[in-house]
C-alpha cells in the first residue's frame, strides 16, 4: 500500500503482524509494539520509537522524541496546483481584521514596501511587497475581516 | 478575609488565581465571554458568569459588564490577573469606589507607574537610573530632533503602553516616520492613548527585573531577580532565576533600587520593577514597571518559597506581609518556558486552532500552569499563550537538563507551537553560558542556527512511517481496538501462550 505525504511516498507491505516500509532506497521493517488513540508505539528496526499521531483533515501531525512535524497526505485525486497555489497572490497569514491599505490596483511597488496592515491577537502585521511590481488586483478593503490564506492582493 | 472573588481574566492565569482562592477557602466566580464557553477556567470556577462577545471590548475589558457580574455574583474582591485591565487605573478606581477591594496596588500607585513617560520622570527624581530618553513629544519634528539628539537606534514606545505593543525600534532617520505613525495606530488600539516616547536603544542588553511585594501597612521588600532576555517581538519567551549575569553586590543594588523605585509611588501588592543591564558595563537603567502579577510569578515562587498569588490575596484583605528582607532568600533555580501557539519558522505568527492532542509534562521539580485541554479552540481573539511549563533544579544545568525533558514530553498537535524551538535554545551554547540578550533570538534567527529543521533528520523518516501506520490504524479500527485492548504488552504470557497470534 502506498502512501504520499509531502511529495515523498512511503510503501508499506504487512508481513504477518509487522510491516516492512519503504521510502526512496530505503528499507525498514516495524512492527506495532502498541497503539492507542493518539499514540503508537513502534518498533523501527528493533529500535524502540514512540510516536503521538493525530489526524486532521489531509494533515498529520507526528512527535517524535519532542520534535513535532506536520506531513500533508496527498489524496488519490491530484489537487494539487489549485488549492494552495496562490500564484502570484498575497495571502492572510492568519485570520485578522484589515487595518489599513497603503495602494491601489495599478499602483507600482517596490519590494519590501508594506502593502496593507493586518491586525490579530492585537498586533500589526504587515503585508509587504515580496519583489517590485504592480498591483493588478486588490480584493480587500479597510475593516474587513480577512480568513487565513485569503488572498488579499495579487501582485503582477 | 474574603468570601468570594471574581476573576477578571482568562486562560491560565485565571486558574492559578483560583486555586490559590481554593487554598484559601474562598468561592470563585469566572467570567467568560463567547470564545471561552468551553475553556478550562470557566470549568474551574464555583460560579461563571458570561460576560458579552468574544471581542476583548465587549468583554474581558467591559469593566461594567465586570461590575455587573461582580454585584450579581456578590463578590467582595477583584483579581484583575495580567493583562487585559490589571494595569488600568480607572478599572482599579471604580472597584474600590464599589466597596470592593482590588487585588493589587492602589489606582493612584497603578497611575503613576502605568504612564511611561511619567514614571521615567518619577524615577529620576527618585534616583532610579534611567535610560536617556525624551518624553512628551508630539510632532514629527520633535521626534526626529529628539532622536537625533540622543543617536540611533532608539526605541519608539508607547506612554500608555506595554507587552511589546506599540514599541518600535528604529535604526535609522529615514524609518523613524512610518515607525512613529504604526507606533501610534498600534498604540491607539491597544490602550486608547496616542501619546509615545523615545529612548537610547540599548541593542544587547539583558532583560532583569525585580519582584516587590509590600502590605498596606508600609512594609515592602523585593522578592529578587528574574532574567527575561529570551525574547522575540519584544516578548518573553523564557524567563529564569537567579540571573545567570548578576553577582551578588549587583543583586543587591539593583534590590535596593527595585525597593526605593517602589516606595516611590507607595506601592504595595505584587509588583515588578524591570530594568536593563548593559553586560559591558554592568550599568543598569530602569525600564519600567509593571504594577500587577507577572506571567512569570511563578520562577519566583518556586525559588522563594512563597505563593505569590495567596499573598495578595492577603495583604489585600489587610494582613502584614510576615517576612522581613533578611529573611527572604533564594534556594536553586528555576526556568518557565512560554508555550505559545505560533510559528517560530515565520515570524513567531500566532497559530490557531483546535488541539487535537494536548499532554503536558510530569515528573519532579516540574510545574505546569495551562489554560488549555485537549479539543479546546485557540483563537485569534487572545494571547496564544497555551501554558507555563516551569520546572525546579538545585542548581542552573540541572534546571536546564530538566527542562530540556520536560518539553520533549509536552504534545501539542492542532496548532503550531514553539516547543522545538525552545528546545534548540535551551540546548544553545549561548543560553548554557548565560550571554543571551534581548535582540538574541533576532540575531541567532537570521544566523539560521536556531530553526528546529536543522537538527536530526532521522526524525523525518520515522515520522513519516508513523503518520502512514497512524492512517492503516484508524482505516483498520480492528486492529486498532485488538492492540488497545491488551493491558500489557510486554507480559511474559504473551510470548510464552502466543496470545498475539
Amino acid at each position: 500500500m502506498k502512501i504520499t505525504f509531502d511529495q515523498t511516498v512511503i510503501d508499506l507491505t504487512p508481513q504477518g503482524k509487522s510491516y516492512r516500509a519503504t521510502i526512496g532506497d530505503k528499507t525498514v521493517d516495524i512492527e506495532i509494539v502498541r497503539a492507542e488513540a493518539g499514540k503508537l508505539e513502534l518498533l523501527i528496526d528493533n529500535q524502540r520509537v514512540t510516536t503521538y499521531v493525530s489526524s486532521d483533515g489531509a494533515k498529520r501531525w507526528v512527535t517524535i522524541n519532542g520534535q513535532t512535524v506536520v506531513l500533508t497526505k496527498a489524496s488519490g485525486a491530484k489537487r494539487r496546483g489549485s488549492g494552495h497555489d496562490h500564484g502570484s497572490g498575497l495571502v492572510a497569514p492568519m485570520p485578522g481584521l484589515v487595518r489599513s491599505v497603503n495602494i491601489e490596483e495599478g499602483e507600482a511597488v517596490m519590494k519590501g514596501h508594506t502593502l496593507l496592515v493586518l491586525e490579530a491577537m492585537k498586533m500589526e502585521i504587515r503585508i509587504q511587497a515580496p519583489r517590485d511590481g504592480l498591483v493588478k488586483k486588490l480584493f480587500v478593503k479597510q475593516g474587513q475581516t480577512v480568513e487565513r490564506e485569503q488572498v488579499l492582493i495579487e501582485i503582477e | 478575609m474574603f468570601k468570594k472573588i471574581l476573576i477578571a481574566n482568562r486562560g491560565e492565569i485565571a486558574i492559578r488565581i483560583m486555586r490559590a482562592c481554593k487554598e484559601l477557602g474562598i468561592k470563585t466566580v469566572a467570567v467568560y465571554s463567547d470564545a471561552d464557553k468551553n475553556s478550562l477556567h470557566v470549568q474551574h470556577a464555583d460560579e461563571a458568569i458570561h460576560i458579552g462577545a468574544a471581542s476583548p471590548k465587549e468583554s474581558y475589558l467591559n469593566v461594567d459588564k465586570l461590575m455587573q457580574a461582580a454585584h450579581a455574583s456578590k463578590a467582595d474582591a477583584i483579581h484583575p490577573g495580567y493583562g487585559f485591565l490589571s494595569e488600568n487605573a480607572s478599572f482599579a478606581g471604580t472597584v474600590a469606589a464599589a466597596h470592593l477591594a482590588f487585588i493589587g496596588p492602589s489606582a493612584a500607585s497603578i497611575r503613576a507607574m502605568g504612564d511611561k513617560s511619567e514614571s521615567k520622570i518619577a524615577m529620576k527624581k527618585a534616583g532610579v537610573p534611567t535610560v536617556p530618553g525624551y518624553e512628551g513629544l508630539e510632532t514629527e519634528a520633535d521626534f526626529e530632533q529628539a532622536a537625533q539628539a540622543i543617536g540611533y537606534p532608539i526605541l519608539v514606545k508607547a506612554s500608555a503602553g506595554g507587552g511589546g505593543k506599540g514599541m518600535r525600534i528604529v535604526w535609522e532617520a529615514d524609518d523613524l516616520p512610518e515607525e512613529i505613525e504604526s507606533a501610534r495606530r498600534e498604540a491607539v488600539h491597544a490602550f486608547g492613548d496616542d501619546r509615545l516616547l523615545i529612548e537610547k536603544y540599548i541593542p544587547n542588553a539583558h532583560h532583569i527585573e525585580f519582584q516587590v511585594f509590600g502590605d498596606q501597612h508600609g512594609h515592602l521588600v523585593h522578592l529578587f531577580e528574574r532574567e527575561c532576555s529570551v525574547q522575540r517581538r519584544h516578548q518573553k519567551i523564557i524567563e529564569e532565576t537567579p540571573s545567570p549575569l548578576l553577582t551578588p553586590e549587583l543583586r543587591a543594588q539593583m534590590g535596593a533600587a527595585a525597593v526605593k523605585a517602589a516606595k516611590a509611588v507607595n506601592y504595595y501588592n505584587a509588583g515588578t520593577i524591570e530594568f536593563i543591564v548593559d553586560p559591558d558595563t554592568m550599568q543598569y537603567y530602569f525600564l519600567e514597571m509593571n504594577t500587577r502579577l507577572q506571567v512569570e510569578h511563578p520562577v519566583t515562587e518556586l525559588t522563594t518559597g512563597l505563593d505569590l498569588v495567596q499573598w495578595q490575596i492577603r495583604v489585600a484583605a489587610g494582613e502584614h506581609f510576615s517576612y522581613s528582607q533578611e529573611q527572604l532568600s533564594q534556594r536553586g533555580h528555576a526556568i518557565e518556558c512560554r508555550v505559545y501557539a505560533e510559528d517560530p519558522s515565520n515570524g513567531f505568527l500566532p497559530s490557531t486552532g483546535k488541539l487535537l492532542q494536548y499532554i503536558e509534562p510530569k515528573g519532579p521539580g516540574i510545574r505546569v500552569d495551562s489554560g488549555f485541554t485537549a479539543g479546546n479552540e485557540v483563537t485569534h481573539f487572545y494571547d496564544p499563550l497555551l501554558a507555563k511549563l516551569i520546572v525546579y533544579g538545585e542548581n542552573r544545568d540541572t534546571a536546564i537538563q530538566r527542562m530540556q525533558s520536560a518539553l520533549k514530553e509536552f504534545i501539542v498537535h492542532g496548532v503550531t507551537t514553539n516547543i522545538d524551538f525552545m528546545q534548540t535554545v535551551l540546548a544553545h551554547e549561548d543560553f548554557a553560558n548565560g550571554k543571551v540578550t534581548t535582540r538574541w533570538v533576532e540575531t541567532t534567527l537570521e544566523s539560521g542556527s536556531l530553526l528546529p529543521e536543522n537538527r536530526q533528520q532521522a526524525v523525518g523518516l520515522q515520522s513519516l512511517i508513523a503518520a502512514a501506520l497512524a492512517d492503516l490504524t484508524i482505516v483498520n479500527r480492528k486492529s486498532s481496538i485488538e492492540n488497545r485492548n491488551e493491558p500489557d504488552p510486554y507480559s511474559p504470557w504473551k510470548q510464552i501462550n502466543g496470545f498475539r497470534n
